[in-house]
């Protein structure tokens, strides 16, 4: 579906007066359903408070949001959302932290205990399910708190830099996992991020915004085949997207 | 019981300097020629005390009962202002800088008054150990209850949950490390207001006890009523400490592996 998300002259200024900070926007854009769309820009550029607008969990100064032509004025409840530092609470197993996401809205835990298995297994966590955040390595932490996202099925997943703290290793390997699982679900993805080759390997299309007050400087389509395995990575065209994109940045002086 | 054994193994320096201590406290009496009116040896404290057995025991309970009595009082007082405060942004700007403030007097102060004006029954001494014990208990509630991570409060706003469903499954269990804090700063005091009301009037307890017998130059039976103070203040913080190993397991564990 086309337009599914409809951003339209989104703005947002933070505190009044003297102490105005003009954090994000005007920018408008759209997002069809089932899109993979990373927000790119330096840290600082307000891409996560564009985020936050667009779930409903921050009130914009000016502009709107739409989901299938209705305006969002308080939190969405249909989606799931991850973020640099995870959601899982330590007094809860794996298992859980997954099943907390489903209490909260009131789900039977019953019908979704194959689903957590599942979940668990495709990202290679089935056998740490009974085990508490704290005895997991960062990176199984991500991918738990992946799973919790995901467990609802939501239409539509918001990522604020996920993988920010893992190392490279660790990185290469979720990242494989969540292309892994969008495309069995094909949910709408929002995908926050300041790793330029992170964004170019997972999206259908990337969102360059400028340094602060964050404004959409252009709209780049990866015209590249998924899955997006390493082969494609050292594929000449994933190179000049990534040089392409490199060079925008460069012009405004960030890298 | 192998668990025990490495336990007890654990602990054997710990042991080995208490036994060291009283060695040299016992010794060091004939030692050192001091007067027994000024310091009594360990087996002189055991003997003279055991002949005072049933008064320190009668006097245990009755410190006991205010203590304890004042604990609970203040802990449900305290956990219910801090949830009030913290959820209130009303009482945030009023009741909590008030609490601040007053927490800077040394409330010990307010208990010649308090003995004054409600005689020298229980009621007093129960009402200066809630005073010792609220402030430390409603500031770290208010402290705990405020702290939730920016990202769990998106998450459970990102749930539609409501407000008490994401009470008892968010907030509150994320609190609990940071309340028992305050509560075991609060068990620790309990004793200490307990005792210094009874210094300042009353006909019982063990802090009239110790007040009594230092004033009839027998220090022997003010270390023996020392004694009794001592485990009923480690009796009460260890039943908090055992509280919070039942509630929040995970906490005692996520520490112990941070190590």
């Amino acid at each position: 579906m086309k337009n599914f998300i409809e951003i339209t002259e989104l703005k947002k200024v933070f505190g009044n007066g003297v102490d105005e900070v003009h954090a994000f926007g005007p920018a408008t854009m759209n997002i069809n359903a089932g899109e993979f769309v990373s927000i790119l820009g330096p840290s600082g550029c307000g891409k996560s408070t564009l985020m936050l607008m667009v779930a409903g969990l921050l009130d914009s100064t000016s502009g709107k949001v739409e989901f299938e032509k209705k305006l969002v004025n308080g939190p969405k409840t249909d989606i799931g959302i991850m973020f640099q530092d995870n959601t899982l609470v330590p007094w809860r197993t794996v298992r859980g932290n997954i099943e907390l996401q489903l209490e909260l809205r009131g789900l039977n835990l019953k019908d979704y205990q194959e689903q957590i298995n599942n979940i668990l297994k495709s990202v290679n966590l089935e056998d740490f399910a009974e085990r508490f955040p704290n005895e997991l390595s960062g990176g199984m932490q991500q991918r738990a708190a992946f799973c919790q996202a995901m467990i609802h099925d939501p239409k539509i997943i918001l990522l604020d830099e996920p993988l920010g703290k893992l190392d490279a290793m660790t990185r290469e390997k979720i990242r494989a996992d969540f292309q892994k699982l969008w495309m069995v679900k094909k949910p709408t993805v929002i995908f926050v991020t300041h790793s330029i080759e992170e964004a170019v390997q997972l999206s259908n299309r990337v969102i360059l915004i400028t340094p602060r007050p964050g404004k959409i400087d252009r709209e780049i389509k990866i015209d590249l085949p998924y899955p997006r395995d390493l082969k494609v990575k050292r594929s000449p065209k994933f190179t000049e997207y990534v040089n392409s994109i490199q060079e925008v940045f460069h012009k405004y002086g960030v890298i | 019981m192998k668990k025990f054994i490495k336990w007890i193994f654990s602990g054997w320096m710990l042991i080995l300097f208490f036994a060291g201590f009283f060695l040299f406290w016992e010794y060091s009496i004939p030692l050192f020629d001091i007067p027994r009116y000024i310091l009594p040896a360990p087996s002189e404290i055991i003997l003279k005390g055991s002949a005072d057995l049933d008064k320190l025991i009668y006097y245990t309970g009755v410190t006991a009962l205010e203590t304890v009595l004042g604990y609970i009082i203040a802990l449900i007082l305290g956990l219910g202002f801090g949830i009030a405060i913290s959820f209130s942004s009303i009482l945030r700007r009023t009741l909590y800088p008030f609490f601040v403030s007053i927490e800077m007097t040394p409330k010990i102060a307010f208990a010649p008054l308090f003995i004054s004006w409600f005689g020298f029954g229980l009621m007093p001494k129960v009402i200066i150990v809630v005073l010792v014990c609220f402030f430390p208990i409603v500031l770290n509630a208010i402290l705990a209850f405020n702290s939730l991570s920016n990202e769990l409060t998106l998450f459970y706003q990102s749930t539609g949950a409501s407000r008490l469903k994401t009470f008892f499954t968010i907030r509150l269990p994320a609190a609990l490390p940071q309340c028992f804090v305050g509560f075991k700063y609060a068990a620790i005091n309990a004793t200490v207001g307990a005792t210094i009301a009874e210094f300042i009037g009353s006909d019982k307890g063990l802090g009239f006890y110790i007040s009594i017998v230092t004033g009839n130059m027998r220090p022997d039976l003010a270390f023996a009523g020392i004694f009794f103070l001592t485990c009923l203040g480690l009796s009460v913080f260890g039943f908090v400490t055992m509280m919070e190993k039942i509630l929040i397991p995970w906490h005692i564990s996520m520490k112990r592996i941070n190590k």
